[in-house]
Order: C-alpha cells, then structure tokens, then sequence
C-alpha cells in the first residue's frame, strides 16, 4: 500500500496539474489481493499524501493462459490450469497476475466534465 | 482533468530488492528455501523437527518471520543453529527489504542452507519474491482440503507442498485423494509429500528432497 502511494505522489509531484482525482488499479484474478483490504487501506493510509480524497477504481483482470503444446489461448474456470483444448498441463500465465497502477486522472473538475468536453 | 499513464507493478521494487538477494545468497553459495502456510499449520515444528535430521550435511541458518513475538526464533536457537527473528510489527507478510537487512545480521559465511520462515497467512506471502530458491508450503489437513481451489497462488507458486499432521487425517475428513487431485490442477509441477511432525512420519522423504534440491541448485 506505501508503495502504491509512493508511485502515485511521485507520478502526481513529476507530471504536476493538481490534485489527483482518480488512481486507476489492474489486478488480477489471481494476485493476491483482497479489494476490500486494499479500499480499506487506501482509504485510511492516503490522508496526507497526493491521494488524498482520490477515488480508487480497481479493475479486474480474467485469468487467461496459453498452452505451450498446441498454442491455443483460454480463460481457465476454477483455477484449473490444464489446457481445454488438448489437455496438456503445461501451461503458462499469460494474465491474471496484475498488480499494477495504470493510471491516475490529476486536475481541476471532474471526469465526467473531462468526458464531455471530448 | 488529464490522465498520467503509470503502468507500474507493485511489485517492481520488491522484485529488484529481490534480485539482490538473490545474488548475495548465489555469492555466499548459500540454498535458501522459503517456508509458507496458514499460521499453525506446523511450520517452526517442522523446522524443529527438521534441522537435528540435516544439520550434520548441512550447515543450517533460520530467518523467522512473525507479526510479534521471538518465541519461533527462540525454539530455533535451542537447537544451536543462527536465527535472526523478524517482527514485521503488524506487516502480514515477509518482503524483500526486511529478509535483505536479516541477511545482514547472520553469519552468511558460516551457513549453506538457509529457512526462511514466513509470517502465517495462506495469501499474501505468495505474492512476495524474497530471493529465495525455492517456495516450500505445508498445508495441514485440520484446514479442510478445499484450500487449495480457494488459495490457489500458493500452491501454484510453490515447489513442493508438504501435507502435515497426516496423523490427525482420520479424524478431521480431509480427503487426501481430493486435495492431491485439485493442487495438481492448479499446479502440475508440484511435489507432494504427505508427513507428521508428531510422529516423524515421512520426513525422511522430505530430508530427501532437501538433498535432491540442493542438488540441482547446485548445479546452476
């Protein structure tokens, strides 16, 4: 969480253009991350930082694997990591690991005012 | 309002502290094996039980991590062996920096295999890279064999899964056939290793895969 907080000081004090609105998450299906915890966190550890009074979007990222027998490309269900096509069990992660800050919106206004104005 | 691409992981500055201990540990030719599970799923007894099996072949240290206390640490040190206690004061896992100022509290010279012991919690251990060589995990069976389709990065992470408190099975229907079939979904690699720290059953097999690992990390 000081880590997500540190990237988004650091990204918001280099870039400037106010204060932050939006801190925009990719996580995966499969990261080990609980939203509740993490909204929680960001809530009570943000106060005096560039985050302050941001709202926290997470996005989640479907589980997607690539069999490295016959190639093919499919979403497992229930964490079952063997390949629906031709049943080889090795597989690789190809999503669903994410952990990651993907952007943040700075500024006066508001995003839909952003949206409108194209 | 304007967007700032970032597109950083969370997980890049522990990755390189990581790095960093990895080659310290390669430089010191030191095997490390990273120790995880749900708290009370047996780790320190099985470190307890382990060390007076392998000591003489190897040269053991201990890293403990815990939330609060040293008792773990202390129950180590009656062994003889170095251990270096962590308290991550609240902190639920074990990261790459706290391991990296560990390393530098332990006699590195004098030590070949190193057990690093992490904080009890079946999540977010998994998704931190301490340097180490290998992801070591017990799940004892009084926690119910439907964790691995619950918390299937740990099991997806590690090397070798060690089925502890065997000798409780009867008694708590835990379905070994089950549990074995769902891990092997999630991931086909790994080892599995059915063992007691109570009875000792099966950790003659676990000595043996220490030694088979040290091996092949050797090798590298």
């Amino acid at each position: 969480m000081k880590n997500l907080l540190d990237i988004v000081d650091r990204a918001a004090r280099d870039e400037g253009g106010g204060p932050v609105r939006v801190v925009h998450l990719r996580i995966g299906e499969m990261a080990g991350v609980s939203e509740d915890a993490l909204r929680f966190a960001f809530d009570v550890m943000a106060k005096g930082t560039a985050a302050e009074g941001a709202s926290l979007e997470v996005e989640k990222v479907p589980l997607r694997i690539r069999c490295a027998g016959c190639g093919s490309n499919s979403n497992p269900a229930d964490f079952v990591f063997i390949c629906p096509e031709c049943g080889s069990r090795d597989v690789e992660i190809l999503a669903g690991r994410e952990m990651e800050v993907d952007y943040i919106l700075v500024g006066d206004g508001s995003a839909e005012s952003e949206n409108r104005g194209g | 309002m304007h967007e700032i691409r970032i597109g950083e992981d969370l997980r890049e500055k522990n990755e390189a502290i990581a790095d960093e201990n990895r080659k310290l540990l390669a430089a010191k030719k030191i095997v490390s094996i990273n120790v995880m599970s749900a708290p009370g799923a047996g780790k320190t007894s099985l470190l307890f039980r382990t060390i007076p099996m392998i000591r003489k072949k190897h040269a053991v240290g201990v890293i403990e991590g815990d939330i609060q206390t040293a008792t773990d640490a202390e129950k180590i040190a009656t062994l003889g062996v170095p251990v270096y206690q962590i308290e991550t004061g609240g902190v639920c896992h074990l990261d790459a920096a706290m391991v990296h100022s560990a390393l530098h509290q332990l006699d590195l010279d004098s030590i070949d295999l190193l057990f690093i012991e992490n904080v009890g919690n079946l999540v977010c251990p998994a998704e931190f890279d301490l340097g180490e060589d290998a992801r070591v995990m017990l799940l004892s069976v009084s926690e119910g064999d439907d964790k691995p389709k619950k918390y299937p990065l740990m099991f997806r992470e590690s090397r070798l899964l060690l089925l502890n408190k065997m000798d409780l099975a009867p008694y708590v229907s835990f379905d070994v056939e089950k549990a074995r079939r769902e891990t092997l979904e999630i991931n086909p690699k790994l080892d599995i290793i059915e063992i007691s720290c109570v009875t000792g059953a099966g950790l003659d097999r676990w000595v043996s895969w220490i030694d088979a690992f040290i091996e092949t990390a050797r090798r590298r």
